[in-house]
């Protein structure tokens, strides 16, 4: 017999006993259903914890420290000969030089600390304190207004403002500040009174920021690009024996090379490297594991739902011992016989499937309702399907059902025509 | 011509051992009617089911046109059958739930005859026995005799060369019957298959052309009625 005949009787057959053949499909897809939520909710929860590290740090950054050598070791003689910045465990511009040149690196930015004194809109305006940091990654900032290059970063001479600061500098709101300069004290830390040798440096307000929901710490302050605040570092620390020494060294990997490569290789010409990649990786085994555990009760539920289908496939045959003796003296083969009820398991697979996918898919709509109970931004989704997953899901089930039907199905083939004919 | 030659067939073993057919030889011409006449019990059923291959004796030949079936394999038997037998039951066996267009169809998919040829056999066979307006009926909705008169379309849609019916007109009543008895006698005369039918029915006996009675498993007569023999 040809497969499109066979299947097309095996269809027939299992619309004629539609509650049975329902109810063995609904207990597939109570597998079903729970194998695609949990690997939606796997994939949504790593798509939402990507997007959390994204707005909390740059994956393609490095952050590179000296190595500290004081572990583990004795401290070393005092050798005036030696760098303070070798001495304290910090870096210097040879080691930034040395780390810009590993292959791989766009560029090497080192931290720079920076404490002003006050901010102001000049004038007679009031001063107000102040924090300054320095951008020299390209994390995504949540903008109110104005706007910043594809990069992220922050150009020379530009500020970006929190939307916490813009009261007290006398704007009515993000956008009437944009385009606005202020001005921002800082102190030779060396001066013996503050007002002694300060110096004024003018930002114009390229952006407002604000607060999101993604942003696991958010503290306002003032940003400056890195040119800026190197200036203003080596203005502060002049004479301090501390200029051109830094604590760490931000590195930029270029777009084409491999981050763990670069940070391997980092490591090799001596440093202490961290990535937020590392987090990601550890957070991203987690979701995986509580993923496939998840998932595993739905396994669990299939394999039950196997004895179901046996049991319907056992039941379907000795009701229809007469038809399979016909087709027998009809001279149909045990192949085409087998072949029939293999595949009826395989449409009661593969419908189980479909429902079960079905239900998880309309689960999807709960979405804004559990971004809103758990307080995330809106518009995330934290159960994320893949049709490519249910589609392999639902082959794999019509799979598995042909598997549990090979019993039934060996019985139907293996019927002798004669004993199934007999009427007496 | 089909030759059945020194058959014998025993079921059950040692004290249980009941010989079902005992020694059966007789020849039948192509094209003839044949009646295997005998009580419940006589090894009329097993007869039929070891022509057809269904059964395999343990001793013995069936063979037609020259090829002794028994010999064959399983698969070349049902390729033997798909294409060269058909049967008929006193309990029609149709298949309740499908139409009588797919009830037909049945022998043609088992013989894997092309889908585009299938629509005219299945048509031209549901006319032959005036159940063309019922092809979208469902077997279930049908009277006795409709489905008996479905299960004959079903055994010559594919022009077997041998129809086998096994009490055709047990569960009909006289009537009925003979409708079915003509159509069956038609497809012998007209389409020229051998017509073998089982039956304990003397009167239908006596319509064919030859008779074999069968008594304990043992050929008792051979009778040839000679005004049908050669038609």
């Amino acid at each position: 017999m040809k497969i499109r005949d066979i299947a097309r009787r095996a269809g027939r057959s299992l619309r004629q006993a539609k509650a049975r053949t329902l109810l063995t499909s609904l207990a597939i897809s109570v597998g079903a259903f729970t194998v695609t939520v949990a690997l939606a909710a796997g994939a949504g929860t790593q798509a939402y914890t990507d997007t959390l590290i994204k707005n909390n740090g740059d994956e393609r950054s490095l952050t590179a420290l000296a190595k500290g050598d004081s572990q583990n070791q004795t401290p070393k003689e005092y050798d005036p000969g030696r760098s303070q910045a070798a001495q304290q465990n910090l870096l210097s511009d040879d080691d930034v030089s040395k780390i810009s040149k590993v292959q791989g690196v766009e560029s090497a930015t080192p931290t720079y600390n920076v404490s002003p004194a006050y901010m102001t809109r000049g004038g007679n305006a009031k001063k107000y304190e102040a924090n300054v940091a320095i951008k020299s990654d390209r994390t995504a900032m949540t903008l109110e207004a104005g706007t910043l290059p594809a990069s992220n970063e922050i150009e020379k001479g530009k500020v970006v403002v929190p939307s916490e600061y813009l009261g007290v500098l006398g704007f009515q709101n993000a956008n009437d500040a944009v385009g606005k300069t202020i001005m921002v004290h800082f102190d030779k830390l060396l001066a013996i009174r503050p007002d002694m040798s300060g110096q004024d440096t003018t930002f114009t307000i390229a952006a407002v920021n604000k607060q999101s929901s993604l942003q696991l710490r958010y503290t306002p302050q003032l940003q400056i690009s890195a040119d800026d605040g190197k200036e203003i570092y080596n203005f502060q620390h002049a004479g301090s024996g501390q200029e051109n020494t830094y604590g760490s060294v931000n590195v930029r990997v270029t777009d084409s090379a491999d981050v763990d490569t670069v940070k391997q290789a980092i490591k090799d010409a001596g440093y202490e490297v961290f990535s937020l990649k590392d987090i990601q990786e550890a957070l991203f085994q987690f979701i995986d594991v509580a993923k496939w555990g998840a998932a595993g009760f739905g396994f669990l539920a299939i394999l039950a739902s196997i004895f179901g289908i046996i049991n319907t496939q056992y039941i379907s045959v000795l009701e229809r011992t007469q038809q399979i003796g016909l087709m027998k003296a009809l001279g149909a083969r045990k192949k085409d016989v087998g072949r029939l009820f293999r595949y009826e398991a395989a449409w009661v697979g593969f419908l189980g499937g479909v429902i079960g996918t079905a239900l998880a898919f309309l689960t999807a709509l709960s979405n804004p309702f559990i971004a809103k109970s758990l307080n995330l931004e809106p518009g995330t989704q934290l159960l994320l399907f893949n049709p490519l997953t249910s589609v392999i899901l639902i082959v794999a089930l019509m799979l598995i059902a042909v598997l549990a039907g090979y019993f039934p199905s060996r019985k139907a083939a293996k019927l002798d025509p004669i004993e199934a004919l007999r009427t007496e | 011509m089909i030759e059945v030659r020194h058959i014998t067939k025993t079921y059950g073993r040692k004290q249980n051992a009941f010989k079902a057919l005992d020694d059966a030889s007789f020849a039948i011409p192509d094209g003839a009617s044949v009646a295997i006449l005998g009580k419940s019990g006589s090894g009329k059923s097993t007869l039929m089911h070891a022509m057809s291959g269904l059964d395999r004796p343990e001793r013995g030949e069936v063979v037609i046109d020259g090829q002794d079936i028994l010999k064959l394999k399983v698969r070349q038997i049902d390729e033997f059958r798909s294409h060269k037998m058909s049967f008929i039951f006193q309990s029609f066996f149709v298949q309740a739930n499908e139409t009588c267009y797919d009830n037909v169809s049945l022998p043609l998919e088992i013989a894997n005859v092309p889908a585009s040829k299938r629509r005219e056999k299945i048509e031209r066979a549901l006319k032959a026995v005036q159940l063309l307006d019922k092809k979208k009926s469902r077997a279930r909705d049908l009277s006795g005799g409709q489905k008996q008169r479905l299960a004959i379309a079903r055994a010559i849609v594919n022009g077997p060369t041998i129809l086998f019916a096994d009490e055709p007109t047990g569960n009909l009543d006289s009537a009925t019957g003979e409708v079915i008895e003509n159509l069956l006698f038609a497809y012998n005369k007209v389409r020229k298959g051998t017509l073998i039918i089982v039956t304990h029915d003397p009167d239908l006996a006596r319509k064919c052309d030859m008779q074999i009675h069968i008594k304990d498993g043992k050929i008792e007569k051979v009778e040839t009625v000679q005004k049908g023999a050669k038609r």
